[in-house]
């Protein structure tokens, strides 16, 4: 095999284009550059580091990445960050702390609705998005949280807290 | 020790975000790569040219095969130092940048030039070049007892089918993901592995530096089911490679498409299996299965394994042969070896049942095997019996018939089955500190990859001591902690329990002497073995008196304890029992009459897998297993193309998995054992539940429609057409 490259590795420091936005997230505001292919998802969780947002696919299959944006659920990864100047977010960090879970975060604690955690935040925020539309039986739950997939097999327990918090 | 289901450890951290994996370590000047993948499924990488990577924006470096020349050659090298390609997708270089975005970038400017071979793209192509492995694990691959053609000869019914499974991707929620720097001759290495000690064992060879200048951390994991495993070892070095090259810490995150590629799948099989009876009786077994297999490396999961014991039978012979193709590696995933075995094993049985007008429970019961039989042992315990019982009451099994079998479009059917995983141990050490203040912090350099073990950890020092879960620290995934087990066949609980046990044995023996040698202290001159301990006091059981542990400690040991323990790998050839988990799975499935379409309606599940540390948790790890096991039987299958030899749909809009909609009730029994063999009689759990529920729910299609299918993944298509009753049913 052969390999070529150039003697030195002359990187040319060329700026990408950036381009102004404002967030508001979890009630702080962000004035940001970012590359205008970035999607929401490598806002919130690469530039800003807001890491409880998680990326499990990057294409849309799996709600990992789920943040609300003026209270409805979104899966950022799909997500222009560009097209969402001015928006409201919420992210897991956003809904509950250690002191004041939100009761959907105290229901999963209590039911067990997670193993290796790393869909829990998607589930949470889809729960909570759901819970405002409020569904009417299990059944409901269980079609609207069908987005936000779990490999661990997290599934009755996680619909079981969304149900407990519906009053189901 | 006693169950208590106490809520998951780190479950605050997970519902608030706060739990930081190790892919979201974010060190300074942190640089991303991609890997470079080959374009066909066979062949020779012939040149790489990277004239004009080096000028795009933000390119850091590239790393070939070239600069694996400085690694040693190992099987966890062989793809990154041998320019042979194997599979489509296999990477040929990788290219690091300042952001993700830039490194695909420079990427695609890196021009990749192979020569291709003929490539063995499925495994019927290459079927008469099946090998014979020598071992399937830690099990012989060919055994033979007694003298199968003469009973199978003579047998009143013989049940002869071949079966076939297809390939699975384990797909943890979590892509594989590094983030690693060097510090002088020591590398930090931060990364979603299910073996942190073989992964730094692994690192010191290829980069032959010893392991004390190597750190890896895997403290949080987002799942593994098997694959966060060796297969990712290659990728992973390069991501070091890169790291070394640049003087900066570098970021390798696998896409969900390599996923299907790079770390391991579930191996397609065909098994041929039969079964003769004499009144209603095994009287032989022959379970022979093909395999496939990578054209790198040979694995093969222990599928025929559990045909040599399962039931009572005289005359079995079971064989394994692989097929090599230019596919990606198996690896073991969920349940390896049972969940494609009982499938073939457990269908049969209930074909067999059915032709000979047994109910399939009774004929299960009939052929229990009382000891292993393939190896002459006892069994350490053993309560499937009780699993069938009280499995049947609570799904109502008896009465089943009387059922409607119609419930508007759907046609209702009913199906049960046996799974069973061995109980078996890993060396392990941990360390137990009380501090002053009797609160506790227990170590252990395994991982939790959502199996529950921060929490088992933590509560089984927490009861030997008699300090709450409130009080306990625990401390995993890192290797600067004692060495612990890999998290894989269900081990890891059976493992920890007996080091953490004679870590907190070693503190109460110097507590209690503590408390009973100081003369004016309420315990004093009391005896060691009159001593408890309990809600943070030592207790003597004969009188009233105690003490607090925190002014025992204040006393004499105002610093607090230290104590390690260790336990040994279970001793396989000097076993006297062998030590096995059980279950019994009853489902209940509806078909759409006009549709096709399967739902698991009900599942009701009786395991028997010693003591029970955490029903919560376990709960959790059962209900996980089953729904694993309903992906395998209905959703879960991974294609290739046979003319490129590329994983066709990789994705999760094509490769479907159970969600929320696909959810049936769960009823879950869980039958204690005393099991004298067993340390504390804990046995693993994590695999049961994804066994036997695949024959079960096939069992329930042929209940409602009629008909055997005897492959997995069973779709609508199998459930249309005329052999298919659901009209008169
Ligand atoms: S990461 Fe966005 S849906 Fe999977
Ligand atoms: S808890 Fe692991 S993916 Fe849902």
């Amino acid at each position: 095999m052969t390999v070529t490259q150039p003697p030195s590795h002359d990187a040319r420091e060329r700026t990408p284009p950036r381009i102004a936005l404002s967030l508001t997230i979890n009630a702080m505001r962000y004035e940001i550059e970012i590359s205008p292919s970035a999607t929401l998802l490598d806002v919130i969780r690469d530039q800003l580091g807001l890491t409880g947002t998680k990326k499990g696919c990057d294409m849309g299959g799996c709600g990992a990445c789920t943040v609300l944006v003026a209270g409805r659920r979104v899966v950022s990864c799909l997500a222009l960050a560009a097209s969402f100047d001015d928006a409201v977010v919420t992210t897991i960090e956003g809904v509950g702390t250690a002191d004041h879970l939100h009761p959907l975060q105290a229901a999963f604690i209590r039911h067990d609705a997670l193993q290796c955690g790393y869909c829990t935040s998607g589930q949470i925020l889809s729960g909570i998005a759901l819970l405002s539309e409020n569904p009417g039986s299990i059944a409901e739950i269980r079609e609207g949280m069908s987005g936000n997939l779990c490999r661990c097999g997290a599934h009755p327990s996680i619909v079981a807290a969304i149900a407990e918090v519906a009053g189901l | 020790m006693n169950a208590h289901s106490h809520a998951r450890y780190e479950a605050l951290l997970k519902v608030t975000g706060q739990a930081r994996f190790e892919g979201e370590i974010a060190p300074a000047g942190l640089l991303h790569a991609t890997l470079i993948e080959a374009p066909i499924a066979c062949g020779e990488l012939v040149s790489v040219d990277a004239v004009e990577a080096p000028t795009r924006p933000g390119f850091a470096t590239l790393v070939t095969h070239d600069d694996s020349a400085s690694l040693k050659s190992s099987a966890a090298t062989t793809l990154i130092r041998e320019t042979a390609i194997h599979f489509h997708g296999q990477p040929v270089a990788l290219v690091a940048a300042s952001t993700l975005a830039e490194a695909h970038d420079a990427a695609r400017a890196v021009r990749i030039a192979t020569a291709a071979r003929p490539a063995v793209t499925q495994m019927d192509q290459a079927l008469g070049a099946a090998i014979a492995p020598e071992m399937v694990g830690r099990f012989p691959a060919a055994t033979r007892r007694g003298d199968v053609a003469t009973a199978l000869g003579e047998a009143e019914l013989v049940i002869r089918n071949r079966y076939s499974t297809q390939v699975n991707n384990h797909h943890p929620m979590e892509p594989h993901v590094v983030v690693c720097w060097w510090e002088g001759p020591k590398a930090v290495v931060h990364t979603s592995t299910q073996a942190i000690f073989a992964t730094r064992a692994t690192i010191a060879q290829a980069f032959d530096m010893p392991p004390r200048n190597i750190r890896v951390l895997a403290r949080f994991l987002g799942g593994g089911f098997g694959c966060k495993g060796q297969l990712w070892w290659p990728w992973m070095f390069w991501a070091m490679l890169a790291s070394r090259k640049t003087g900066r810490p570098v970021r390798l995150e696998l896409s969900r498409a390599q996923m299907f590629t790079l770390v391991g799948r579930r191996q397609q099989t065909e098994q041929d299996l039969a079964l003769g009876f004499a009144n209603g009786r095994l009287t032989a077994i022959t379970h022979d299965v093909v395999a496939q297999t990578s054209a790198h490396t040979d694995y093969s999961d222990s599928t025929a394994v559990y045909s040599r014991l399962l039931y009572a039978c005289p005359n079995v012979s079971t064989t394994h042969r692989l097929v090599r193709t230019n596919e990606p590696q198996p690896v073991p995933m969920r349940a390896p070896g049972t969940a494609p075995g009982t499938f073939a094993l457990e269908s049969a049985m209930d074909e067999a049942a059915e032709r000979l007008g047994l109910d399939p429970l009774d004929l299960r019961v009939k052929n229990f095997a009382d000891h292993d039989q393939e190896t002459g042992r006892p069994w350490s315990s053993n309560s499937l019996l009780s699993c069938y019982r009280v499995g049947a009451e609570r799904f109502g099994w008896a009465d089943r018939q009387k059922r409607k079998k119609r419930d508007g479009r759907w046609t209702i059917g009913f199906g049960m089955a046996t799974t069973l995983y061995p109980a078996i141990r890993q060396a392990c050490r941990a360390r137990v500190r009380l501090n002053g203040d009797a609160s506790l912090v227990v170590q252990c350099g395994t991982q939790d990859m959502g199996s529950g073990t921060y929490t088992a950890l933590g509560q089984i020092a927490a009861d030997a001591l008699g300090i709450p879960m409130a009080k306990v620290t625990v401390e995993l995934g890192d290797t600067w902690l004692p060495d612990g087990p890999f998290s894989g066949g269900s081990q890891v609980t059976a493992s920890i329990f007996p080091a953490v046990q004679s870590a907190t044995a070693q503190l109460r023996a110097m507590l209690a002497s503590m408390a009973a040698s100081d003369a004016n202290g309420p315990l004093g001159g009391k005896t060691s073995d009159d001593l408890d301990f309990e809600g943070e006091l030592i207790r003597s059981r004969s009188s009233n008196a105690a003490e607090r542990l925190s002014d025992v400690l204040a006393r004499t040991a105002p610093d607090g304890l230290v104590a390690e323990g260790e336990s040994a790998a279970t001793d396989h050839p000097k076993l006297a029992a062998t030590g096995m988990g059980h279950g019994a799975v009853f489902v209940e499935i509806g078909v759409d009459s006009a549709l096709g379409e399967i739902r698991v309606r009900r599942v009701c599940a009786a395991f028997a897998a010693g003591r029970i540390l955490n029903p919560l948790l376990a709960r959790s790890q059962y209900v996980g297993g089953l729904i694993g096991g309903i992906g395998m039987a209905l959703h879960e299958q991974t294609l290739t193309d046979r003319a490129t030899g590329c994983i066709l749909g990789k994705s999760f809009a094509d490769y479907l998995i159970p969600v929320h909609a696909d959810m049936p009730e769960f009823d879950i029994a869980m039958i204690e054992e005393d099991d004298p063999h067993l340390p504390g009689s804990v046995k693993g759990i994590g695999m049961l539940g994804s066994a036997g529920i695949q024959a079960a729910i096939a069992s329930a299609v042929h209940d409602a429609i009629g008909k055997r299918i005897r492959h997995l993944p069973i779709r609508i298509e199998d459930c249309l057409g005329p052999a298919c009753d659901t009209a008169q049913r």
